[in-house]
C-alpha cells in the first residue's frame, strides 16, 4: 500500500476469510449444463404466454409473471450479432477464484438467433478497431464438456465477414 | 400529495476522500451525523428513528447498522433500520425516511448513507452483485456494463469521446467549488480526459467515476417540527422509484428506461412540465462521463440523442440555465452506499441557497437522482415551498 | 393513525433445503399464489417492499435476484436490510404516506446455501470481537447463563418452551419440524453453549412469505378479513454484549410499551389474545415474557409452568410452532406477521386460538434481540 510522504505508518491488520456459498440454481440452469454437457446444446426458456424467448433461461416471465419449467425450455443455435463490445483492461479480485483475472479480456453483449434477451460473454479479441456492432459472433466450445458455463464455451469469436 | 410534508432541515457530510485511515467506521459516520445535528440544532435525543445503509459486502460486516447505528449514531434505544439496494442505497434511504416522516409514524428521521470501501474491495463486491451462474464468470464488476452502454450509446447517435470528456471536465471543476468533493480539479483540462489510459473501451481512466470513502448525513422534519428548527428547509415535493428486470441485458438499455418511467411520474406529481424550464439544477447520478449524456436525455432534459448537444450549448454548465452537477457528481465523489444520498443533500443545499460557491442562483426546485442495481433509478425533486 | 390492513398472506413450507429452488424462484412461488389467493394480477400493486439479507444470499444487493419474482418492472421495490417485520411497517408507512394503495411485501431467506454461524460471526466487528468466533449460538449461551443464574430459572422451565412450540408446529401445516419431543430428549441433547443445548436452538431452515397491505377502502373491498395495525414500537438494544444489560432484554421492553400505548393496551395478557414471538432459543421466550409485560421480570419460567402461554392458556405465544419449529432467519418476523393475520383472519384451521381479536407479532434483528419490532394487530 503506498504511502504518502511524511505520512505516518498506519498500524494494520490484513485479514482474508472464505465464505462459501452452495447455490441452488434451479430445475432450468440444471437442465442447460446437462443438455451443454451431453449435447453440446445451448438452450433458453419460452413464455407460454407471451412467447418471450428468454437466454439464460429462468424460471419467470417477467412481463407475464407466469412460471417457465422444463417443459418450456428452447434449443438456441450457438451464433449471435454483437449489440455492444468492450475490453476491459484493469485489475481485480474475481469472487469466484479469489485470484486476480487476467486482462485484458474482450466482452461483448448479444443476442443468440431466436432469443429475446441479451446475454454477456467474453469474445475473443482485445483489439477494439477489429470489433463493431452488428458483427456475427459464434460460441467456442471446449474439447471437453463438463457442465460449466465458462469452461465449456470460454469464449464467442467474431465471425470473420467473408467478401 | 402525502399526508405530512417532509423537509430536510439538516445537512452533514464528511469531506470524501479515497482512504479514511483516521477513522474507524462508526468514528467516520459520527463526523456527518454530529454535522447534521449541529446544522438542525438538535439533540442526539430529540431524533425519532435512524435509517442507515450501505452495501453490506464492501466492508464485510453483516447488520452494519446495529454496529455504526449504535456507536457512530444516536441509535440507542432507538428504531434502527437498515435500506440497502446497491447503487441506490442513498436514495433509497432518502426515500425510506421521506415515508418514515410522511406517514405520520415519525416526526424527525436522521438518514445516513456511508461506505468505506477500500477496507473491502469494491469491484470484486459489485460482482457478487450478479447471478453466480450466468453473470459473474465474465461481469468485470459495474465497469464492464457501463462501458458496454456507453459503446451502444456512442454507436447509436454518434456521440464522440470529446464531448464524453467535456462532462468530466465540467464536474471535476464543479467539484473545486465543493469543499467536500473527493476529486477537485479547478485546472482540468479535455486533453487530461482524453489522454488517460483506456480502461474498458470507450472508457478512459477519467471518464469513470473514483472510489470514496466518507458519509452523508440528512434530518428530516414534518411541517410541525420543521418551524421550531429552521425558517430555511428543503421541502420533499415527489420521491420515484422504478426498477427493471433481474438480468441488466435483457434489454440493451443504455437509454436507461427506468429514468425515463420514474421521471414521468416525478414529473406528472410535481407539476413539471418541461424539466430544463421548471426546474432549476439538478444532481444526477452519473459513474460515467458518458452515463450523464445519456441519462439527462432519459431525464427528459433533452430528445434522444442530443445529450452531447446540450453540453455543447452550455446549458448544463454552471453558468448555463439548467446546471447540472454543480457539486462535482459522482465523477468527483462515489463512496457508494452515499452517493445517492450525497445527491440529495446536494439537492437541498442548493434549494437552501446554501451552496456558497457551487450555488446556482435563484433555486426553487432542484432534482436529485439515484442509479444501481440492475439500472434501477430514482427520483427525487425538493424544492423552497411545499408542494401544493 | 390511519388504518393499513393486511389483505392477504402466502408462504412455503419451510424445510431445511430446498436444494431444487433459487431463492427467486421461492420468492415467485408465495407471490403467485397471493395473486392467485385474493384474485389479482401484478398491476394491482402499487410497490413493492422486500427484507433479505447479503451475506445470507451470498448476493451483494440481494434484491436484485428477486425482481422478476415479485414482479417490479417499471414498479418501485426497495428493501429492508434486516428482519421481515421492519419491512412490514415500512409497507405500512408507505400506504399511511398516502403514497400508495397496495403494497406488497416479502422475504425470503435460505439458510441452507451458506454456514450459517460463518454468517453470523460477521455481524460481530472485526476489530474486537469476530476474532473471538462469536455468533448466535455463545452469545445465546452466555445470556442464557446469566439470566438463568439471576433469576434462578432452570432448565427444565426453558425446556418447557421447545416442548410447547414442537407440539403446536403439528397443527401448522408450514412448520419445518413436526415432531414432539419429550423433556428428557431436550436435557439429553449435546451441549452446544453451556447451559443451552442442541434443542434448546431452533433448526435453520428455508422459506418465504408474502402479503399484500391495502389501504382502508381498498382492504375492505378485498377481503371481508382485514387485519388492522394498530400499534407499532421499535428500538434497538446497544450493539456490545458488555454494553447491554445481558438478562432483561431492554429494547424488547421499550419496543413493546410504544405498541401498547399506541394500541391503548394496558394489560396485556387480558387485552391480547395472540402473541406470535421470534425466539431465538428455549430461555429467549422466557425472557421475551418478561419484556411484554406478561408477567413479572424472572418469573418467565413460572409463567410457563402455569401453562400461561401454551393454545388453551390466558395468553397463547407461537402457537405456529415459533422459530423453534421453522427459521428461516430473515423473513421470521414477517412469518410472526403472517401467522397473527391468520388467528384474526379466523384461518389458522387447526392452530386456530377461538375469537382472537387482537394480536402481537415481534420480530427481532442482530445478536440476540438487538433490534426490536413489536407489531400489534385488531381483527376490527
Amino acid at each position: 500500500m503506498s504511502r504518502k510522504k511524511g505520512q505516518k505508518k498506519v498500524f494494520e491488520i490484513k485479514w482474508k476469510t472464505n465464505l462459501p456459498y452452495r447455490y441452488s440454481i434451479g430445475k432450468l440452469a440444471v437442465k442447460f449444463f446437462e443438455e451443454l454437457k451431453k449435447n453440446k446444446k445451448i438452450m433458453g426458456s419460452k413464455c407460454s404466454k407471451c412467447g418471450k424467448v428468454h437466454f439464460p433461461p429462468r424460471a419467470v416471465c417477467a412481463d407475464c409473471m407466469v412460471e417457465m419449467t422444463i417443459d418450456d425450455m428452447v434449443e438456441l443455435p450457438p451464433k449471435g450479432t454483437l449489440e455492444g463490445f468492450t475490453v476491459v483492461n484493469y485489475p481485480f479480485t474475481d469472487p469466484n477464484t479469489g485470484g486476480m483475472r487476467p486482462f485484458p479480456y474482450g466482452y461483448g453483449l448479444f443476442k443468440l438467433d431466436g432469443a429475446d434477451t441479451y446475454t454477456m460473454h467474453f469474445v475473443n479479441e482485445t483489439d477494439v478497431t477489429k470489433m463493431k456492432i452488428g458483427q456475427r459472433v459464434e460460441a467456442v466450445f471446449s474439447e471437453e464438456l463438463i457442465g460449466d458455463l465458462t469452461a465449456d464455451i470460454p469464449y464467442f469469436n467474431i465471425v470473420k465477414e467473408e467478401e | 400529495m402525502s399526508k405530512h410534508d417532509v423537509a430536510v432541515v439538516g445537512i452533514g457530510q464528511t469531506k470524501f476522500r479515497s482512504k479514511r485511515r483516521d477513522v474507524n467506521i462508526p468514528e467516520m459516520v459520527y463526523e456527518a451525523v454530529k454535522m447534521a445535528l449541529d446544522d438542525a440544532q438538535l439533540e442526539p435525543k430529540e431524533i425519532d428513528a435512524i435509517i442507515i445503509g450501505n452495501m453490506d459486502h464492501f466492508e464485510g460486516i453483516n447488520f452494519s447498522e446495529l454496529f455504526c447505528g449504535i456507536e457512530g449514531a444516536p441509535g440507542y434505544l432507538k428504531p434502527v433500520v437498515k435500506v440497502a439496494t446497491g447503487g441506490t442505497t442513498g436514495s433509497s434511504l432518502a426515500i425510506c425516511g421521506y415515508h418514515n416522516v410522511a406517514s405520520g409514524i415519525y416526526n424527525k428521521v436522521l438518514v445516513v448513507g456511508w461506505e468505506k470501501l477500500n477496507e473491502g474491495g469494491a469491484t470484486t463486491g459489485i460482482i457478487t452483485a450478479f447471478d453466480p451462474v450466468w453473470e459473474r464468470p465474465s461481469l468485470a464488476g459495474a465497469l464492464g456494463p457501463l462501458a458496454l452502454m456507453a459503446g451502444m450509446y456512442s454507436a447509436k447517435y454518434g456521440i464522440t469521446s470529446e464531448q464524453a470528456a467535456k462532462v468530466t471536465v465540467k464536474n471535476r471543476s464543479n467539484a473545486a467549488n465543493n469543499p467536500f468533493a473527493h476529486l477537485q480539479m479547478p485546472n482540468i483540462t479535455i486533453d487530461y480526459v482524453m489522454s488517460s489510459q483506456m480502461i474498458s473501451y470507450p472508457l478512459r481512466l477519467h471518464d469513470v467515476c473514483p472510489q470514496s470513502e466518507g458519509a452523508c448525513a440528512l434530518i428530516y422534519a414534518n411541517e410541525e417540527e420543521t418551524k421550531k428548527i429552521t425558517d430555511n428547509p428543503a421541502w420533499f415535493h415527489v420521491v420515484e422509484t422504478a426498477h427493471y428486470y433481474t438480468f441488466g441485458t435483457d434489454e440493451a438499455m443504455f437509454d436507461l428506461p427506468t429514468a425515463t418511467i420514474a421521471s414521468k411520474k416525478a414529473y406528472k406529481k410535481a407539476g413539471i412540465k418541461n424539466p430544463v424550464k421548471d426546474l432549476d439544477v439538478a444532481e444526477i447520478y452519473e459513474p460515467t462521463s458518458w452515463s450523464e449524456l445519456s441519462w439527462t436525455e432519459a431525464l427528459g432534459f433533452c430528445k434522444p440523442g442530443e445529450g452531447g448537444k446540450l453540453l455543447d450549448e452550455g446549458i448544463t454548465l454552471m453558468s448555463g440555465e439548467f446546471p447540472v452537477n454543480p457539486s462535482g457528481g459522482v465523477l468527483s465523489t462515489n463512496p457508494i452506499g452515499a452517493t445517492a444520498l450525497v445527491r440529495v443533500a446536494e439537492a437541498a443545499i442548493q434549494v437552501m441557497g446554501r451552496g456558497e460557491k457551487r450555488q446556482v442562483p435563484d433555486v426553487e426546485k432542484a432534482l436529485a437522482m439515484g442509479f444501481g442495481g440492475s439500472l434501477w433509478s430514482e427520483v427525487l425533486i425538493l424544492g423552497k415551498e411545499p408542494l401544493r | 393513525m390511519d388504518k393499513v390492513g393486511i389483505v392477504g398472506c402466502t408462504q412455503t413450507k419451510y424445510e431445511a433445503d430446498k436444494i431444487d429452488q433459487t431463492y427467486s424462484e421461492l420468492v415467485f412461488e408465495v407471490v403467485k399464489k397471493l395473486h392467485n389467493e385474493l384474485g389479482i394480477t401484478n398491476d394491482d400493486i402499487g410497490c413493492v417492499i422486500t427484507s433479505s439479507n447479503d451475506f445470507n444470499d451470498g448476493r451483494t444487493i440481494a434484491n436484485m435476484a428477486i425482481q422478476d419474482a415479485v414482479g417490479s418492472i417499471g414498479k418501485a421495490e426497495s428493501r429492508v436490510s434486516g428482519d421481515g417485520a421492519f419491512a412490514y411497517i415500512y409497507g405500512a408507512m408507505r400506504i399511511l404516506s398516502e403514497s400508495y394503495d397496495t403494497v406488497m411485501v416479502v422475504s425470503h431467506c435460505k439458510c441452507s446455501e451458506v454456514n450459517q454461524y460463518l454468517v453470523n460471526n460477521t455481524i460481530f466487528d472485526p476489530y474486537y470481537q469476530r476474532h473471538l468466533g462469536l455468533d448466535q449460538i455463545s452469545s445465546a449461551g452466555l445470556m442464557a447463563n446469566m439470566y438463568m443464574n439471576k433469576y434462578g430459572v432452570t432448565e427444565d422451565q426453558a425446556a418447557k418452551v421447545v416442548i410447547k412450540n414442537r407440539k403446536n408446529a403439528l397443527n401448522n401445516p408450514y412448520a419445518h419440524l413436526q415432531k414432539e419431543i419429550t423433556i428428557d430428549e431436550v436435557l439429553n441433547s449435546k451441549m452446544l453453549a453451556y447451559p443451552l443445548k442442541e434443542l434448546d436452538f431452533p433448526p435453520f431452515s428455508d422459506g418465504a412469505v408474502a402479503m399484500l397491505l391495502a389501504k382502508e377502502d381498498v382492504a375492505k373491498k378485498m377481503t371481508d378479513t382485514p387485519v388492522w395495525l394498530k400499534g407499532y414500537g421499535s428500538c434497538t438494544d446497544a450493539y456490545y454484549l458488555g454494553h447491554r444489560n445481558m438478562t432483561d432484554l431492554i429494547g424488547l421492553e421499550l419496543a413493546a410499551k410504544e405498541a401498547y400505548k399506541m394500541a391503548n393496551i394496558k394489560d396485556p395478557v387480558k387485552e391480547i389474545d395472540v402473541c406470535e414471538v421470534s425466539e431465538n432459543f428455549s430461555i429467549h421466550e422466557l425472557m421475551i415474557y418478561e419484556a411484554l409485560g406478561l408477567c413479572a421480570p424472572g418469573k418467565g419460567g413460572e409463567f410457563i409452568e402455569g401453562g400461561e402461554t401454551e393454545m388453551n392458556g390466558s395468553i397463547p405465544v407461537n402457537p405456529s410452532g415459533g422459530v423453534l419449529s421453522s427459521n428461516p432467519i430473515m423473513a421470521n418476523g414477517l412469518i410472526r406477521v403472517a401467522e397473527i393475520a391468520l388467528q384474526l383472519k379466523g384461518k389458522a384451521d387447526k392452530r386456530q386460538i377461538p375469537n382472537a381479536k387482537i394480536g402481537l407479532a415481534y420480530g427481532m434483528n442482530g445478536i440476540c434481540s438487538q433490534g426490536n419490532c413489536v407489531l400489534i394487530f385488531g381483527g376490527e
